[in-house]
């Protein structure tokens, strides 16, 4: 029996996913790396360590789909599509009955309106730092603490402050602020949690929250603001086990997807010379929009 | 002889005044720090020893600004946008539109002929629709904040910043260092993104002659004229532009109490 395999790559602002899958949707390998400031150049390098993974060249994947922010600049991807798109899939396929994904980002949030596994509503905010998981990110500087431990900590709260700055920048005073007048730091990474989260519930208010309520994205490896989210929200949130994968296991369903489409109709799939290798340009002025 | 205290307590900078007949006599600031009422009390001694007064002297004091509630010596408080419009109208009374540029914020006012606020807007403390934006930025490049502005002038094509928000454009100025633009070329691109998100604030409320600038952004000779370019207009910009608000305080405290509301 062949083997044929079917790769998706998610690359996001902060973090690049890689995700090899075979016919069955099993998922076989992945591999995330910091997308780092020359995230271009790192696409093919985190493929390589995929592909090393199972022993395989990058010929031996049937299709491969490039997604995320970053995804025009994989040259060796057979198509783009849109992270929505990717995301709604992924999250369908391990929550079947999910009405709203949210997923939470190094630099965006979104709100997917899912019915029956289609996408058919979103939100989107990219404009601004708060509400991303930037705000921690900055937020945990100023904290000095390591971004992953926040969760933890705010665990520990009794009485969590308000963060009245929408702003991040200016949120970064009232923590200084916060911590010089003697709060706790668990109270006011509580509070960071609870921003973040609030914003977040505002604007997937339009959405109607119904469950399943799916949470993805880094931001959700943080259990804090898992609760601040159910808090928020007012119902259960659900995480996958693990919530960064889900744009880049979407996006290889559904090259899997297309492949046996394809060859259940007898056609065969056009697949343009597959290079590993660097993107060699370095503007994304203004992206390409594929459908699928 | 009466004196008059202005009391600006912002969430950077802390600016006063004494003023002697309506004449400004003494000018005071510093960074306000973490502790308003310790700002308030430091800017009042220190401005009473410019001027060689005591607290006697003072006839009344007003005060205004985001740390204005923790002045405690203060015969009344007054929201500084209501400072800001007296303050402007009382150096450049042709000025109806005011684009005050502050630290945290920037306000956009429109005013009649006596220094009353008619109409305003604000950019709702995001950094990147106010000064702070540019204090990242100069920053990121290790410029000088004095120099940041006449250094925009100088350049022959800005960058153009995909973002409005200050984290990410902090990130977005760290990539275009990386990749070798130049210092003046990515000043000019932050001060032309702060241009727009103030004139289009500006658009909002809308636009009516005479345009005056104050605040500490009005400081910066560069972001008036990219400004005044993306408005088509002139912009008047008083001497000491960031003691506008405070000589519009020391002006409320020398008028009657029942000519004035509290805040």
């Amino acid at each position: 029996m062949i083997l044929i395999y079917f790769a998706g790559i998610d690359l996001g602002s902060t973090m690049t996913k890689v995700v090899i899958i075979d016919e069955s949707g099993k998922l076989l390998t992945h591999v995330v790396q910091h997308t780092g400031a020359e995230h271009r150049r790192l696409a093919n390098k985190i493929m390589e360590s995929a592909l090393q993974n199972l022993n395989l060249d990058v010929e031996d994947i049937s299709y491969i789909i490039a997604t995320g922010y970053g995804r025009i600049n994989v040259p060796f991807a057979d198509k783009q599509i849109t992270e929505l798109t990717c995301h709604a899939r992924g999250v369908a396929h391990f929550f079947p009955k999910v009405s709203l994904a949210i997923d939470i980002g190094g630099q965006d949030a979104k709100g997917l309106k899912i019915k029956d596994g289609k996408l058919i509503d979103f939100v989107m905010s990219d404009k601004c730092a708060a509400g991303t998981g930037r705000f921690l990110e900055v937020a945990s500087t100023t904290l000095g603490l390591k971004l992953e431990d926040l969760g933890a900590i705010s665990l520990k709260s009794t009485h969590r402050v308000s963060i009245s700055s929408l702003c991040t920048i200016f949120a970064q005073q009232e923590i200084i602020n916060y911590l010089s007048a003697g709060v706790p730091v668990e109270d006011v990474v509580a509070g960071l949690h609870d921003a973040i989260a609030g914003r977040v519930a505002r604007m997937v208010a339009r959405l109607k929250v119904e469950p399943d309520v799916v949470f993805t994205g880094g931001v959700a490896k943080n259990i804090g603001v898992v609760k601040a989210l159910e808090e928020n929200l007012g119902c259960t949130v659900l995480v996958p086990t693990d919530p960064l994968l889900s744009g880049a296991f979407g996006a290889a369903l559904i090259a899997c997807e297309t492949i046996l489409k394809a060859q259940s109709e007898g056609k065969s799939i056009q697949r343009t010379g597959r290079k590993l290798e660097e993107a060699s340009f370095f503007r994304n002025d203004d992206g390409i929009l594929s459908g699928n | 002889m009466a004196y008059y205290l202005g009391i600006d307590i912002g969430s950077g900078t802390s600016k006063g005044v004494v003023t002697r007949n309506g004449d400004v006599i003494a000018l005071h600031s510093f960074r306000s720090g973490v502790n308003y009422k310790l700002a308030g009390q430091k800017l009042r001694d220190e401005l009473l020893a410019m001027a060689k007064l005591s607290m006697k002297d003072v006839a009344a004091t007003v005060a205004t600004g985001q740390g204005a509630g923790l002045v405690d010596y203060a015969d009344r408080k007054i929201a500084d946008i209501r400072c800001c419009a007296r303050g402007m109208n009382s150096i450049l009374p042709e000025v109806r539109t005011i684009i005050d540029v502050e630290g945290q914020s920037t306000y956009v006012l429109k005013i009649n002929e006596k220094g009353q606020v008619i109409n305003f807007i604000t950019s709702e403390r995001c950094a990147g629709g106010a000064g702070r934006f540019l204090d990242i930025i100069a920053n990121v490049l290790q410029v000088p904040i004095e120099e940041i502005g006449s250094l925009s002038l100088k350049s022959n094509g800005p960058i153009v910043f995909t973002t409005a928000c200050a984290v990410f454009g902090e990130s977005e100025a760290v990539s275009r260092v990386a990749e070798g633009a130049s210092k003046e070329d990515i000043l000019a691109g932050v001060h032309k993104a702060l241009a727009e998100k103030i004139s289009s604030m500006v658009d909002r409320v809308g636009m009516e002659p005479e345009y005056g600038m104050c605040g500490g952004g009005a400081m910066n000779k560069g972001l008036v004229v990219w400004v005044q370019r993306r408005l088509g207009v002139e912009l008047l910009v008083p001497p000491e532009p960031q003691y506008v608000i405070a000589i519009g305080a020391a002006i409320f405290a020398r008028e009657p109490v029942n000519k004035t509301f509290s805040s």
